[in-house]
């Protein structure tokens, strides 16, 4: 059973929740602090710190590299283009477009160097 | 008479789901989709017509899109009635659906009638269909508004059965809609999505389960989306919830009133459609008894004890 421990996401302010496992405080009991990375709402990314009451004693927003060697191939439906043109420029914004992109690759759509 | 049947059948998604169905224009808009609908099967029809011959449908899918075009009285027999597309546009939200449906059904309409679907849509490209149909923004705010609006997440522990890797991330906004704690576990049988929910549950601090002989606990409630469409014995998901949670919630995209999207769904590889009332039918034989019924068609969605 996991604990949720909230905080703000850095960038835009929204209130979010992370599960603290009981992984991750063994962790921080043996080294003092345990890191995770989450993201918010709005699909920011967000490196926590974390002790090991489970409070959050730091986070810091993530700054997410674009994926230009990545590109969208001739097979990739037009629905899907957008979407993936977004997720190449900006990186996943949530877990459903890491979904996506890895479904996307096994299908040909996207090919990455 | 249709209309006021329709919304009658439905009246329920006005107390569950009001803000979702004022923000697309109510009953009105749902109507609206519903033409729409039939107009791309009247086009997707009209292309497949021209590579098969209507009387020797070749493939499984074409029998099932000729059934289906008769049942929405877009053809009688072999012969095409005229549908015009609509005066007004569909809504904003659903254009990314309607797309969905030139790229994977109409442009392949001539293959589809005459290749077998796994020669046509390879199993790859129909999961990575089926990951851009249930993140998009239409689909999952439907989720997320259905169960913030049936209050699953309040009614205690939920098992999500089959629940792919969607349904889970859109309870997880329900929960957060309703500002409840967020208590609940996905199981899947299928091993490679139980592999990505794996993952998730990871992150989010839910119990993944593969198989329904995994599952070592009970819940306050199961909640059934979809499922029946793909299950290879839709009574059995009934019977075995039923071991496992007090309540269970069914929403169901149900062959009554449903057009076109039923066949983007078997190009997704669903099995067979069901019926509002051979859902219920098979609730009461596993021992459910009707709590509450939202709605009707095309999506059922009903409470069971």
């Amino acid at each position: 059973m996991s604990l949720a421990a909230r905080y703000k996401c850095p960038v835009c302010g929204a209130d979010a929740s992370v599960a603290v496992t009981p992984e991750l405080l063994r962790q921080a009991a043996e080294r003092g602090a345990a890191r995770v990375a989450a993201r918010c709402p709005r699909g920011h990314a967000v490196l926590l710190t974390i002790d090991q009451y489970g409070y959050i004693r730091s986070t810091l927003p993530v700054q997410e590299a674009a994926r230009p060697d990545c590109e969208i191939t001739d097979k990739a439906p037009l629905a899907a283009r957008q979407r993936l043109q977004a997720i190449l420029e900006k990186g996943n914004a949530t877990d459903a477009d890491a979904l996506l992109l890895e479904k996307a690759k096994a299908a040909g759509w996207v090919i990455c160097l | 008479m249709e209309r006021i049947k329709y919304v009658l059948d439905n009246w329920g998604l006005r107390k569950i789901v009001p803000h979702l169905l004022r923000s697309v224009g109510g009953f009105p808009a749902l109507r609206l989709f519903s033409l729409w609908e039939d107009y791309y099967l009247h086009v997707l029809i009209k292309s497949m017509l021209q590579c098969m011959e209507c009387e020797k449908p070749p493939t499984s899918f074409a029998k099932m899109a000729l059934e289906l075009a008769r049942r929405r009285r877009v053809l009688d027999g072999c012969r095409l009635k005229a549908v015009q597309p609509p005066k007004r546009p569909y809504p904003q939200l659903l254009e990314s659906y309607f797309h969905m449906l030139e790229d994977v059904l109409i442009n392949r309409a001539c293959d589809l009638a005459a290749k077998p679907l796994e020669d046509v849509i390879p199993d790859e490209e129909a999961a990575a269909l089926y990951q851009l149909f249930v993140s998009s923004d239409w689909y999952s705010a439907v989720r997320t508004a259905i169960h913030a609006g049936v209050g699953t997440p309040k009614r205690g522990r939920a098992l999500l059965i089959g629940a792919g890797t969607q349904e889970p991330l859109d309870y997880v906004k329900a929960c957060q809609v309703l500002n409840t704690r967020c208590d609940f576990a996905a199981l899947e049988v299928d091993e490679k999505i139980y592999r990505d929910l794996e993952r998730l549950a990871a992150k989010y601090g839910f119990t993944a389960y593969l198989g329904w002989d995994s599952v070592k606990e009970t819940f306050d409630i199961a909640v059934a989306t979809n499922v029946l469409n793909w299950a290879t014995d839709p009574s059995d998901v009934f019977a075995k919830a039923r071991r496992l949670a007090k309540e269970l919630l069914v929403t169901q995209g149900v062959v009554e009133g449903m057009s076109i999207l039923f066949l983007l769904t078997v190009a997704l590889r669903a099995q067979r459609p069901v019926s509002w009332r051979e859902v219920e039918g098979l609730a009461r034989q596993a021992g459910w008894r009707l709590e509450e019924r939202y709605a009707k068609y095309p999506v059922y969605i009903a409470v069971f004890r």
